[in-house]
Parts: structure tokens; C-alpha cells; sequence
């Protein structure tokens, strides 16, 4: 389905990532499969560091730490924060909703609309649309968008799989009137019937945590993962994104009356360097056009990893001016979702450790 | 079809593929390589095999034939 929104825009974005790096020359030894073979998935994934979580890390660690640095760096009021969205998979608790332990944690006013939405690698859009949305409200003039994910601490060090390629980080995203009413173009897709292709099968109330879903198994190609892991049909994923994606960015750029040439950055997802390269050569889209370092560099994050390319590679374009921005998120869900926006100027554009 | 034996032995970082080739018999037919030959065929063939079918693959020629039957159901 397609959206259109007018008068929203992003004034600002912070990215939060652990100060705990790991590389997969380290962790490879883990992996069963010949050294060779695993330097060879290195240099076709484009895997290399990672950042994750050291410890018993939660979502609203991560997310408090982001907002308290913007309180204190004069970025961002405490007191004009009108509703708060975190979208995450790996909430600190069942219940409450995380967003409002953030809210708790950080004595944030009653007057506020706290809303929790699970899902994954589409969640910078699924977020951007709610936010967007909200505004639609007189008394919400600010909106804070928070994706937060701690997935490695759901996936198994043995798992080449899934292991090299995560990370953990949170963005927050500050979402806003504007007064340009230019259309902004979006459309989504969903299919629960293919779901499976990313999944944590235990811990939920369908089959809740037990020593049984503790036990490592094979995937009969010598990763080993238990039921409370989570598990990537890796060749599911891989078509899935082939053959939705490209006509999706099509359909985006014909509603809008926009070419691949108008467009100045292809901001999407990054699942890892060789699924990006595979879609932009679908696509047609010049290759450099669309940053594909975030894997490489901090871990796929899921619903973070578009404002961690944001923030990693256009920080002083989008603090001096603004761009032309495809946006797209595709995974958990299935989902997949795009969106044509200007992007900029921004009153801050950072990425800190979390320490 | 000698261009699709050449990419074959590309992936599999040997000199030479022949259809009687035993795919198990490669030291290189494993996970990677599977997913280099799910992107090659869904790029240059459009067709979009999953994991488990290259798994039950035996020789080099039913690969080839799979690609040719896959290519007819979408004509």
C-alpha cells in the first residue's frame, strides 16, 4: 500500500552503539568450518568488527544513555517530548512496554503517549510512519523515535549463520513539523505467511524458555543454535529481498514521479555488503549511491541500521544541507518498506559509545 | 552450457567443471559457495533456488537440468 505525508521531517538523530567491539577473526574459531572457507565468507559478506553488548545490556540501557547525552548536550528537552515510539524486538521486559521504562527511568512528564512496536529490520520506517501519524495531533508537536535492538544476546556464537553479522545499537530519531509540503512518498508490504525466514522459535508463549530450548542443535550444516536463539533462513532472506525489494523502489519512484537519478542516496537496511551489492545491481542503482559499510563496521542492527548509515557516513552532508533520500527497510516478518524524503538539515547528527 | 560450467568452476575455485562432476565431491561446495550460486542463477538466469534444493543436488548436469527445468515453468 502507498502513503503520502506532508509538513514532517527529521530535525535531528543520534546513534548509540556499544563500546564493546569484537571481530571475526577472533570469533571465527567458534565457527565449524575450515579457516579458509570462513576468511572467504569474510571478504563475500563484508563482515570484519562488530559491536555488542558486554553484559546483561537492555534496550532502555541503551536508549536512556542516548537521551540523557542529548538532554545534556542542550539537543533535546526533556519537557518537549510529546510521545515516544521504541520499536524493538528485544524489549527489557514482557510487561511494561519498554517505552514507558524509559520514560519511568528518566521521570519524563505524564502528558506523553509511550507506544512499544515489535518488528525488525523494516522498524526505521514502520517508526517514521507512526511518528508522522502522531503528528497529526495538535498536542503532539515532538516525536521520539527510538530503535533499540540487543539481539546478540539471542544469537549463538556458534551460528556463522547469524553470529558475524549482528550488532547491537539504538538510534533516536527526532521527528517534527515542518513547514515544506512537499509529499513524502512510502509504500509497504507484509507477508506473515513466510515469517519463519527470521525467527526466534522459544521464550515466547508459543513454546516459553526451557532447559530443552536451551540445547544447541545442528542445522545440519554445522551451525549450532537452540530454540531460543534466533535463526535466518539465509537463502529464504536472500531471494525474498531479490524479488521484492526492486520492484517496491520502482513503484516508489513512479508514484512519485522521480528517477533513480533524482534520488541522491539509497539509505537502506544493511543486511550484510553481499545482499546490498546483489539488490543494487537488480536495481540498477549505482553502487555508490547506497553506503553498504555499516556490517563491516558495527554489525547489522536491524531496525537501527539506517540511521547507523545515516549517522556513519552523512553526518556533515545533512548538518550543512539536505539530500534527496530513498529509504528502505526489509526483513522480520516479513516486511519491507520505502520511503522518498528529503533528509536535512539537521540540528545534530552524532553516533557515541556507549559505555 | 559451457559458460555455465566455467561460472560453476569459478564458484568452486577449480580449473574445470564437467556435468558428471559430483557436486559433494568438491571440497568448496558448502554453504558459501551454495549461496554464490543462488545469487549467480538469480541474477544471470532469474530463477530463485532455495538452500535445501542445491543441498539435494548430485551431479553438475542435474544442476543444469534443474536450471533448465525452473527457466520452462516460468515460460
Amino acid at each position: 500500500m502507498n502513503f503520502t505525508f506532508r509538513n514532517r521531517k527529521i530535525s535531528g538523530l543520534l546513534a548509540i552503539v556499544p563500546a564493546n567491539e569484537r571481530s571475526f577473526l577472533e570469533e571465527m574459531a567458534n565457527f565449524d568450518f575450515p579457516p579458509a572457507r570462513s576468511l572467504k565468507l569474510k571478504q563475500v559478506m563484508g563482515y570484519d568488527k562488530h559491536r555488542l553488548v558486554d553484559g546483561p545490556v537492555c534496550a532502555s540501557d541503551l536508549a536512556c544513555f542516548g537521551l540523557e547525552h542529548l538532554f545534556q548536550g542542550g539537543q533535546l528537552d526533556r519537557g518537549d517530548i510529546d510521545a515516544m515510539i521504541v520499536v524493538t524486538q528485544s524489549p527489557d521486559y514482557f510487561i511494561p512496554p519498554t517505552s514507558t521504562v524509559i520514560q519511568g527511568r528518566l521521570g519524563l512528564k505524564h502528558d506523553m503517549f509511550c507506544l512499544d512496536i515489535t518488528q525488525g529490520c523494516a522498524g526505521f520506517l514502520i517508526g517514521l510512519f507512526q511518528a508522522f501519524l502522531l503528528l497529526d495531533q495538535p498536542s503532539i508537536g515532538k516525536v521520539v523515535l527510538i530503535n533499540v535492538d540487543v539481539m546478540s544476546r539471542k544469537v549463538s556464537p556458534k551460528d556463522r549463520n547469524s553470529y558475524p553479522l549482528i550488532g547491537d545499537a539504538a538510534a533516536i530519531t527526532i521527528v517534527e513539523r515542518s513547514d515544506d509540503a512537499s509529499p513524502i512518498y512510502a509504500n509497504l508490504k507484509m507477508d506473515g505467511a513466510r515469517g519463519e525466514a527470521l525467527m526466534i522459535p522459544a521464550g515466547g508463549f508459543r513454546q516459553p524458555s526451557s532447559p530443552e530450548t536451551a540445547v544447541l542443535e545442528s542445522d545440519g550444516d554445522n551451525n549450532f543454535r537452540a530454540l531460543d536463539h534466533l535463526r535466518m533462513d539465509g537463502s529464504a532472506v536472500f531471494n525474498f529481498v531479490q524479488i521484492e525489494v526492486p520492484p517496491m523502489i520502482e513503484d516508489l519512484l513512479r508514484t512519485a514521479g522521480q528517477s533513480m537519478d533524482d534520488v541522491d542516496y539509497f539509505l537502506f537496511h544493511q543486511p550484510n555488503r553481499f545482499m546490498l551489492q546483489k539488490l543494487a545491481e537488480r536495481m540498477n542503482a549505482p553502487f555508490e549511491k547506497m553506503p553498504s559499510n555499516i556490517v563491516e563496521h558495527y554489525g547489522n542492527s536491524s531496525g537501527v541500521t539506517v540511521p547507523m548509515v545515516i549517522a556513519h557516513n552523512l553526518r556533515e552532508r545533512l548538518l550543512g544541507g539536505s539530500i534527496n533520500a530513498c529509504l528502505a527497510g526489509f526483513g522480520v516478518g516479513l516486511t519491507w518498506a520505502s520511503m522518498l524524503m528529503p533528509l536535512g538539515k539537521f540540528t545534530f547528527c552524532d553516533l557515541v559509545d556507549f559505555q | 552450457m559451457e559458460e555455465f560450467y566455467r561460472k560453476l568452476a569459478d564458484i568452486l575455485e577449480v580449473p574445470e567443471v564437467k556435468p558428471a562432476d559430483v557436486m559433494g565431491g568438491f571440497a568448496e561446495w558448502d554453504s558459501l559457495s551454495i549461496l554464490s550460486v543462488i545469487a549467480w542463477l538469480s541474477s544471470d538466469y532469474e530463477i530463485h533456488l532455495h538452500a535445501s534444493e542445491l543441498w539435494e543436488i548430485s551431479t553438475a548436469q542435474n544442476l543444469q537440468d534443474l536450471v533448465v527445468e525452473r527457466r520452462g515453468q516460468r515460460r
